[in-house]
Formats: C-alpha cells, sequence, structure tokens
C-alpha cells in the first residue's frame, strides 16, 4: 500500500505547504519592496516636496528659510508667475483635446476592426515612437518646423504656403516661424504625447461588446446617437486615462517649450530655473505643487461628471 | 394575408462558407416561430439578415411585404433580444428601457411612463432605479425583453432567449414568453439549438442544417414525421432504422425512424435484442438492445427495468413506424 501523503523532501516543498497554510504570507513578501519604494521614496520626497514649498526665502541673503509661511504661494499669484501657469495650463488643455481627436478614430480602428496582423502592426506603429529617444524627436521636429524646413518647403512646391503663413498671422499663437511660435510647441507636444492617449482609449473601445452597438442601433438609435450615448460614455474611463497622461506630461515638461516656441516660459522650466540658477527651491517647490492641484481638480470634476460611472 | 418575414432564396456568404444557401422562407403574422438547428447552421444568421445586422449576399429579405435589402437597421420596425441582453451597463433598468423612445425623441416623463408599463408587463415595477448589474440573469433578460418591446415592433427577434438560463427558471420563462407573445399579438422569432425548448414554445419551426432548411412545419408534424434523419435524429431522439431493417420490420426498403416511446416490451414482437445499457431517467428507464447488429433503443415504464444482458422482445403499433422521404 503507497500512502496518500507525500513526504516533505525539499525545501520549495517546505515553503509551499507554508505558504498554502497562510495565503497571507506570500503576498505580504511581494507587495513589501514595492510599497516601500511607494511609501517612502516616493510619497516621502513629494511630502518633502510639500514641505519646501511652505518654506520662503530671503531676499537680500538669498537663502532658505525653513519658516511655514505662505508667502510663497502668494508670489505664484504675481503676474509674471501667474502667466506661467495660464500659459501652461491653456497648452495642457489644447494639447489634450487635440490628442483625443486625433486618437479617437485610430483607437476606434484599432479595437473594432484590426485583427491579427493588422493589430500587431497598429501596436509597433504606436510603440515604435516610443522606442527612440525623446530629444531625437523633439529637435527633429524642430528641424521639419524650422523655417527652411521641409514643411514649409513641401508647403511651397504645392502652393499652400499661404496656409502656413495664415496660421503664423494668427494674434497670440503665432510667430515668425512653426518651429519659434507655440503652434509649434503645441504640435511636437500633441505629436509626443498622442500613444498616451490612444493606448487607454484603444483598451476600452475594446471592452465594449459589438453587441451593445447594435442593440442601439436595433432599437432605433442613427450612428450619432450610438456613439454619443453608448460608444463614448462606456470608453470614458479611458479617454480619461488617456488625457490624464497628455494633460499632466504637458504640464510637467520642460525640454519641449524650451527647444521649441517663443521662449515664453512654461511650470516645468520655472521649476528647472527656480531650483536650479535661481536656487529659490521654495518657489520651485510651489510651481510644482500646481499640477498637481490642477490634476486633482480634474479628475474630481472627471469624477462629479460621471466619467468613471462605467469602470 | 402579407406574411410578417419573408425569405425568397437568401444567401449569406462568408468568403467560401455559406453560412445561408437559398433559403426559402414564410412566416405569418403573429406566429411564434422557432429557428431550429446545431451550431454554425445558419439559423442565427438568418434571424440577423432579418434584423438588418447581416446583409444577403443575393436573394430578397421581405417584412410585411416591404423589401428590406436595403434598409438599415435602426429604420426597421423589429426588435431584438440578444443572447448576452447586451444591456447599457452606464444606465439605470428605466433609461435602458426607454432607450428606444429616448433616440426618436420623445420627451422625458411620457417615455418613462412608458418604460414603466413596459417593466410592469415583465414584472420588475419596482426595479427602474437600479444598474443592470444588480439584477440577476434572469431579471436581465426580462429588461432586454421590455426594451425591445417598448417599440412596438411588429416581429420581436429573440436569439437564444433561454440559454443563459438554469433548469427552473428557463421552464418558468417558456411559460411566460408564450403568454406574453399570445397577449401582444406580436410576432415572436426566436433560435435555439435546444428540440426541447422548439417543440414546447413554437407554433411552427424550421428545423436548419448546413445552411439550409430541411423541414418547416408544426412541432407535431416535425416530430411525427420526420423528413429526413438528420430531422429525425436532431428533433427529439430516434432510432434510425437502415432500409434492410425497416423492411423486415414490414415497412419498404427505405430509412425509417421509430421513436424511443413507441417501444413497449411483450411476449412476442418483431425485434428481440440483448440489453447492453441501462438508464434510470427518474420518469422511466432508457434501454438499449441490440438486434441485427442494430442498437435500439426503448423508453420503458420505471418499474421496468431488464438485467443487463438478458433478452428483451419489444413490439410498437404499425403506424408508429415512420418511413422518411429521403432513400
Amino acid at each position: 500500500m503507497t500512502s496518500a501523503v507525500r513526504p516533505t523532501r525539499t525545501l520549495a516543498d517546505r515553503l509551499t505547504t507554508i505558504f498554502w497554510r497562510k495565503p497571507g504570507l506570500l503576498l505580504l513578501l511581494l507587495i513589501t519592496p514595492p510599497l516601500l519604494w511607494l511609501g517612502v521614496v516616493y510619497l516621502g520626497s513629494l511630502a518633502a516636496l510639500l514641505l519646501q514649498s511652505f518654506y520662503s526665502i530671503d531676499e537680500f541673503s538669498g537663502l532658505v528659510v525653513r519658516e511655514f509661511t505662505l508667502k510663497t504661494y502668494a508670489e505664484l499669484l504675481r503676474p509674471s508667475n501667474y502667466d506661467v501657469i495660464l500659459r501652461t495650463l491653456a497648452m495642457a488643455i489644447a494639447v489634450t483635446a487635440a490628442s483625443a481627436i486625433a486618437a479617437f478614430p485610430i483607437a476606434y480602428y484599432a479595437a473594432r476592426y484590426a485583427r491579427g496582423r493588422w493589430k500587431a502592426a497598429f501596436y509597433l506603429g504606436i510603440m515604435l515612437p516610443l522606442w527612440s529617444s525623446y530629444l531625437v524627436k523633439v529637435y527633429a521636429w524642430k528641424l521639419i518646423l524650422a523655417k527652411e524646413g521641409i514643411l514649409t518647403w513641401a508647403a511651397t512646391a504645392t502652393h499652400t504656403g499661404w496656409l502656413i503663413d495664415a496660421a503664423l498671422q494668427l494674434p497670440g499663437i503665432g510667430g515668425n516661424s512653426l518651429s519659434t511660435s507655440y503652434i509649434g510647441t503645441f504640435l511636437v507636444f500633441t505629436y509626443v504625447w498622442l500613444p498616451y492617449m490612444i493606448l487607454p482609449m484603444q483598451a476600452s473601445l475594446e471592452r465594449v461588446p459589438t453587441t451593445m452597438l447594435e442593440a442601439s442601433a436595433d432599437l432605433g438609435a442613427t450612428a450619432a446617437q450610438t456613439f454619443r450615448t453608448v460608444t463614448l460614455p462606456l470608453a470614458l474611463p479611458g479617454i480619461i486615462a488617456g488625457s490624464i497622461f497628455t494633460f499632466s506630461l504637458t504640464l510637467g515638461d520642460y525640454i519641449i517649450p524650451s527647444i521649441i516656441g517663443t521662449s515664453a516660459s512654461f511650470i516645468g522650466m520655472a521649476v528647472y530655473q527656480l531650483q536650479g540658477t535661481a536656487g529659490n527651491v521654495p518657489l520651485a517647490a510651489a510651481f510644482a505643487v500646481v499640477p498637481i492641484v490642477i490634476m486633482l481638480i480634474y479628475l474630481t470634476l472627471a469624477r462629479k461628471a460621471g466619467a468613471f460611472d462605467a469602470l | 394575408m402579407i406574411p410578417a418575414v419573408e425569405f425568397q432564396s437568401v444567401s449569406r456568404h462568408f468568403g467560401a462558407t455559406r453560412a445561408v444557401d437559398a433559403v426559402d422562407l414564410t412566416i405569418a403574422e403573429g406566429a411564434f416561430f422557432a429557428m431550429l438547428g446545431p451550431s454554425g447552421s445558419g439559423k442565427t444568421t438568418c434571424l440577423r439578415l432579418i434584423s438588418g445586422f447581416e446583409q444577403p449576399t443575393s436573394g430578397t429579405i421581405r417584412i410585411f411585404g416591404a423589401d428590406v435589402s436595403n434598409t438599415a437597421p435602426h429604420l426597421r420596425h423589429v426588435n431584438t433580444v440578444f443572447q448576452d441582453y447586451a444591456l447599457f451597463p452606464h444606465m439605470t433598468v428605466r433609461d435602458n428601457v426607454a432607450y428606444g423612445l429616448m433616440v426618436k425623441g420623445m420627451g422625458r416623463a411620457q417615455r418613462y411612463a412608458k418604460a414603466e408599463e413596459m417593466l410592469a408587463l415583465v414584472h420588475l415595477d419596482s426595479y427602474g432605479n437600479r444598474k443592470p448589474a444588480q439584477l440577476s440573469g434572469g431579471q436581465r433578460q426580462r429588461v432586454a425583453l421590455a426594451r425591445a418591446l417598448v417599440n412596438e415592433p411588429r416581429v420581436l427577434l429573440l436569439d437564444e432567449p433561454l440559454g443563459a438560463l438554469d433548469l427552473k427558471l428557463r421552464e418558468a420563462m417558456q411559460d411566460e414568453l408564450k403568454s406574453l407573445q399570445r397577449r401582444l399579438g406580436i410576432t415572436f422569432v426566436f433560435v435555439t439549438h435546444d428540440q426541447s425548448e422548439a417543440l414546447s414554445m413554437a407554433d411552427s419551426l424550421a428545423v436548419f442544417n448546413d445552411g439550409r432548411i430541411a423541414q418547416i412545419g408544426t412541432p407535431a408534424e416535425i416530430y411525427a414525421h420526420p423528413k429526413t434523419r438528420f430531422v429525425a435524429d436532431f428533433v427529439g431522439s430516434s432510432n434510425l432504422l437502415p432500409p434492410a431493417l425497416t423492411q423486415s420490420l414490414g415497412g419498404p426498403a427505405r430509412w425509417s425512424s421509430l421513436r424511443p416511446e413507441a417501444l413497449h416490451p411483450s411476449g412476442t414482437g418483431p425485434i428481440t435484442g440483448t440489453v447492453t445499457a441501462l438508464r434510470y431517467l427518474g420518469s422511466g428507464n432508457r434501454v438499449t438492445l441490440t438486434t441485427q447488429g442494430q442498437t435500439i433503443a426503448a423508453l420503458l415504464p420505471a418499474t421496468d427495468a431488464p438485467e443487463i444482458g438478458s433478452t428483451l422482445t419489444l413490439t410498437f403499433a404499425p403506424t408508429a413506424l415512420h418511413v422518411m422521404d429521403e432513400a
């Protein structure tokens, strides 16, 4: 007669038995390192940042005064600083809206129609730009958008140069050339962040069952009504997820606006300059808190509007 | 009378696959019509051709006389209860039911009143404020039914309406669908792979096989007089007897079918064989015996339980042997 129980031989047998008797133990072992990383390194530095923003700088000595004050935050409201915030916010909104509009047809095609090899081609096409260096892409765009660049050249060759000229004549966002105007900054931001919008959008559209769209048509809805009342609400969590990326990445970026555009300051550039050359860490910290606050407000509004109801 | 649905040599091919192949079909107004067949037989494609989610490769489809070959689904006076119900998860039950009226531009108060009426019809009066996720499978099915009926369709299509329900619920729902159809007088067309469901609910049915209709008729006609071996085998369970055996039992040299419940044990009879298997069904015993190299199943009373290996003699009424058209 063989026994119904195999003998415990190896260490692996013993460990497996311990984990089987106490399932919580394995979970604890697995989540402790990432939790420490998130809790201490990430949230800790965020707390340190928040703390710094409540300090101020002594204007004569240039030294940080370690006393609680709201003076630094009040400085954000100075016209020169306030402009930076408004400019960044407007850019982030424009980039997010443009990304959402440009990404939707691509994500919709990928989710509804692409199969097998075409789906692989889609993922490759979306991911490929993310594999090359961000700086290379931005400098490439500088050349494309420059006055002597390929875009102007192509426009001249096809007699559509007046289109670019008309865009550059626009008050506020126009300029000397595309690479030195807000239009250029906007184009490059939209290009660079587009994949971050497409991927979550595609994932959420993929989860909308085809029968749901058929049911809507079956009940008498036109294609536009189906889109508005079924597709869009069900895809909204994905669109919000994508917009969190495009919005927060634009709010924090300092490289694109310093290479392409009017050289007017954005929040990221302000943080970079204040904590570096200017040595004003409290104000840099206060600036860095702004995108966090804006994102919190944005998410609260999105939740109130029911964007996460379909989650 | 103009038929509710009419197919004139309708085909739907997917590449080389002939999902529906030259089907002619007429469904009378007010009928409870079943499309029965194994998976891949073309029954669901036929349903989707009526709703407009598939377009025929060739042929003409008429709904109440109107050629709908070029009519988009949202313009047809036909509504569907989907197999997975396809309820909108982000809307309340009330908004789901009122959806068809909302897209037509009916005011909120009016469409909610109508939605409540429909919910009452399917016995879900107090569930209007819930979300579909808070309902059981049977309740979701009722919501899907109410949502499809709110538009007052002239034909209601049901795709495997009872497939996802457990046995008890399925039986209750069968009765309810039948009485609902009788009260509303709407033509119901449903797809099923379950022959007992088709027999018990429909007043007329089409048996599909390989993209074609094998037989159309009333449940009684199809059960008692199957035209082909496929129909005899698929609808109910049946003993299919090859020509030689049919002849030895007093019939012509053709294939015939003999229902298990038509066989009775007796002292003398045309069929004598060895019992090879016995299954207790509660209501009776299903006995399998071998005779002349052929296995034959018989449904015996529960009190009649022959030993495996024993010899059993069976008899049947002469009319029970059904000779098929097929050679």
